[in-house]
């Protein structure tokens, strides 16, 4: 094994050592032990992430493993997502009860499950075929459909239910496609390696049809349009920390294994087709998840219809495929992962400080509780695209990208809709902070120090990456993204 | 994979989407599936293949035990009816497998009867967790979607990767676990394993 091999064996080890370190240890030690495990992992994690990207144009490829550019953004996002997860986990258990397990041990399972959810993340970008990709995307279905409903309150139980049950169908309708694909390549099921996609031998119809399942399957765990029923209620009923990582983390990792599918796939299908579904999948998730944009939701179902509307630009961005389109991706990946997460973190205060927001849109939260108003602020205001938002930077050149690459319907589309979406959104955002207040208790705000804190690292790391953005699309990384696995 | 063989596994399927009971479904997804572990061992000619029915048939019973401790676990003061009838659940599910099988080519599995199978067990799957209200209903459609992909892999033309086939079955199962788990909670919640109870959360 390499030293690359090492790491990235470790960096997917360490969180399944600490949940069976958080199912031993005795109960006073849980949250703390998982907290120690969560900090190692995510150096790993990140040290490979660095090692990925530095070293874009000469990525580490195998059999079972890949450790390449697109790979090193994901397992960066991954991993400070699940950080962040992790960390403000002990605020929201604090504040709730009741759970799908027994009181004494709702802790232990809590943090067992969410550490072998992360585990399995990571390990998604680093999947070296078809095959284990599938595998490991099943895996986090299991997994975070425990967390989906862990309240066990009854919306709690629908949302996980439908969780579970669609996307579990739609990756039957997926792994339909690699059966197909394994069944027209040399190797078979063994020769599902990312490279060897491209020898596929049962002829273009089969592979047309193979790539449509495919893609459909994965659209229903993306939470694409129109096959994302299971995103808002997930989204809304999940434990927040759960929903920042869902949202941050588990959906752009599966739009990665969509994506190097359609790199792979492309010389049997041709590019210009494959890059057609992705944009018809982006095109669809914008158009649906804007009109609810416009609608008052409440707090976390706004930012759930906000990932649809997310996952589409990525969408659109991986579809259009130029240089200027994917550093849009990167930039877009990571800012959303960061602006996201802080907006379900901030669910946790929110939910304490005005209880009516888990079911009710809410106002003026800024004029209550001012520090937790302006970290959903920089959240709200940061998803929306307001500049300097590096999300209004991304998109931009995303849609740059589409006309650039002669896809003008396209990306007019895009474009009317994304102003639509920023209109939406900008006005939920200047609402929930500075609209109408109601009398509030602003003396019980649960996890309110970690998530200012975790707002003033996420304005930095914002504006940085704004700042960083246009540059992009010339560099070696993109470049590398081009090319997609080697 | 003989007409006779596609027919009785596509047959087991579509008797999962018309019977009433959760137990008698339980059976026959159970009975379908080690009727594949029983092709899958026919046809094993290596050591990794002997693995992989075995682990089939595993699996098969070891769902067919969970399911049926569900059903038990959730007895219901009467059946939860679905909103269609049956003849007409049966109706869509053939429907379904015509356009299927009419839109998808072949795709090189040993047997063209094996491929029209594979896309009936997946149309049937599908069907079932459409038109079916009963929780229970809803996983067994997802079982036999899973059992029509594994005859694809059974009659691949290629080697089976044993690595891949123990992985989907290991993930089938703990999904399946997962899914039990969130039945009994809703049963004991609702006081009754119905998914058309499951109407709250909406724009």
């Amino acid at each position: 094994m390499t030293s690359i091999q090492v790491l990235a064996a470790a960096t997917v080890a360490a969180p399944i050592v600490t949940a069976v370190l958080a199912a031993l240890v005795p109960a006073r030690w849980v949250a703390r032990t998982a907290v120690a495990g969560a900090v190692p992992t995510a150096v790993l994690a990140l040290s490979l992430a660095g090692l990925a990207v530095a070293d874009a144009a000469h990525p580490v490829t195998g059999r079972w493993i890949v450790v390449d550019a697109a790979g090193g953004l994901l397992l960066a996002v991954i991993a400070v997502t699940g950080l962040t997860s992790v960390l403000l986990s002990p605020a929201w258990l604090r504040g709730s009860s009741g759970s799908l397990v027994a009181g004494r041990r709702r802790d232990r399972v809590y943090y067992a499950v969410l550490l072998v959810f992360w585990a399995v993340l990571l390990a998604v970008p680093l999947a070296g075929n078809l095959g284990a990709a599938w595998l490991l995307v099943e895996a986090t279905t299991a997994a975070s459909a425990v967390l989906v409903g862990f309240s066990g309150r009854r919306h709690a139980l629908e949302a996980g239910w439908k969780y579970l049950i669609l996307t579990s169908l739609g990756l039957g309708v997926a792994l339909l496609g690699i059966a197909i694909l394994a069944a027209g390549l040399p190797g078979g099921a063994g020769g599902l390696a990312w490279q060897q996609l491209a020898t596929f031998g049962s002829g273009r119809p089969a592979a047309v049809s193979a790539y449509l399942l495919l893609l459909t399957g994965l659209a229903a765990k993306i939470g694409w349009a129109p096959v994302h029923n299971w995103l808002p209620d997930a989204h809304s009923e999940a434990p927040p920390p759960v929903s920042a990582l869902l949202s941050g983390a588990l959906l752009p990792a599966v739009l990665l294994i969509a994506w190097r599918s359609e790199r792979a796939l492309a010389p049997v299908i041709g590019l210009h087709p494959a890059q057609r579904v992705l944009i018809g999948f982006g095109l669809a998730s914008l158009a649906v998840a804007v009109p609810f944009l416009w609608r008052p939701m409440p707090f976390k179902r706004l930012l759930a219809y906000s990932s649809l509307e997310h996952m589409g630009v990525i969408a659109l961005g991986v579809g259009f495929g130029t240089p200027l389109a994917l550093a849009g991706v990167a930039v877009h990946i990571a800012g959303h992962a960061a602006a996201k997460a802080l907006g379900f973190h901030c669910a946790t205060p929110l939910l304490a400080h005005e209880p009516r927001a888990a079911s009710h849109p809410v106002t003026g939260i800024g004029r209550t509780a001012p520090a937790l108003g302006a970290a959903i602020g920089v959240s709200l205001g940061a998803l929306s695209g307001l500049p300097p938002s590096p999300l209004f930077v991304s998109e931009v050149l995303i849609l740059a990208g589409g006309f650039s690459s002669g896809r003008s319907w396209a990306a007019a589309a895009a474009a009317v809709l994304l102003a639509l979406g920023f209109l939406g959104l900008a006005h939920a955002a200047i609402e929930t902070v500075a609209g109408k207040a109601h009398g509030r208790d602003g003396a019980r705000l649960p996890g309110l120090r970690p998530v200012a804190a975790l707002a003033g690292v996420s304005v930095i790391f914002l504006l940085g990456l704004a700042a960083v953005a246009p540059w992009l699309a010339g560099t070696g990384f993109v470049a590398a993204l081009e090319r997609g696995v080697p | 994979m003989t007409g006779l063989e596609a027919w009785l596994v596509v047959g087991l399927g579509l008797g999962v989407i018309v019977v009433r009971r959760r137990s008698v479904a339980t059976g026959l997804v159970t009975v379908q599936a080690l009727v594949l572990a029983g092709l899958a061992l026919h046809r094993a000619g290596t050591s990794s293949d002997v693995v992989v029915a075995l682990a089939l048939a595993a699996r098969a019973l070891g769902l067919g035990a969970l399911f049926l401790f569900a059903v038990a676990r959730s007895r219901e003061q009467q059946p939860v009816r679905a909103h269609l009838a049956p003849a007409l659940r049966a109706g869509i599910a053939v429907v379904l497998i015509l356009v299927l099988t009419g839109l998808v080519p072949a795709f090189g599995l040993t047997s063209p009867v094996a491929g029209r199978a594979v896309l009936a067990l997946v149309g049937t799957g599908l069907t079932c967790v459409a038109t079916r209200r009963a929780t229970l209903f809803q996983v067994l459609g997802i079982v036999l979607v899973e059992n029509g992909l594994a005859l694809a892999a059974l009659m691949s033309p290629h080697a089976s990767s044993l690595v891949i086939e123990l992985g989907v079955t290991l993930d089938l199962t703990l999904i399946a676990v997962v899914a039990a788990l969130f039945h009994l909670r809703i049963f004991s919640e609702l006081g009754a394993g119905d998914s058309g109870a499951l109407r709250g959360l909406r724009d």
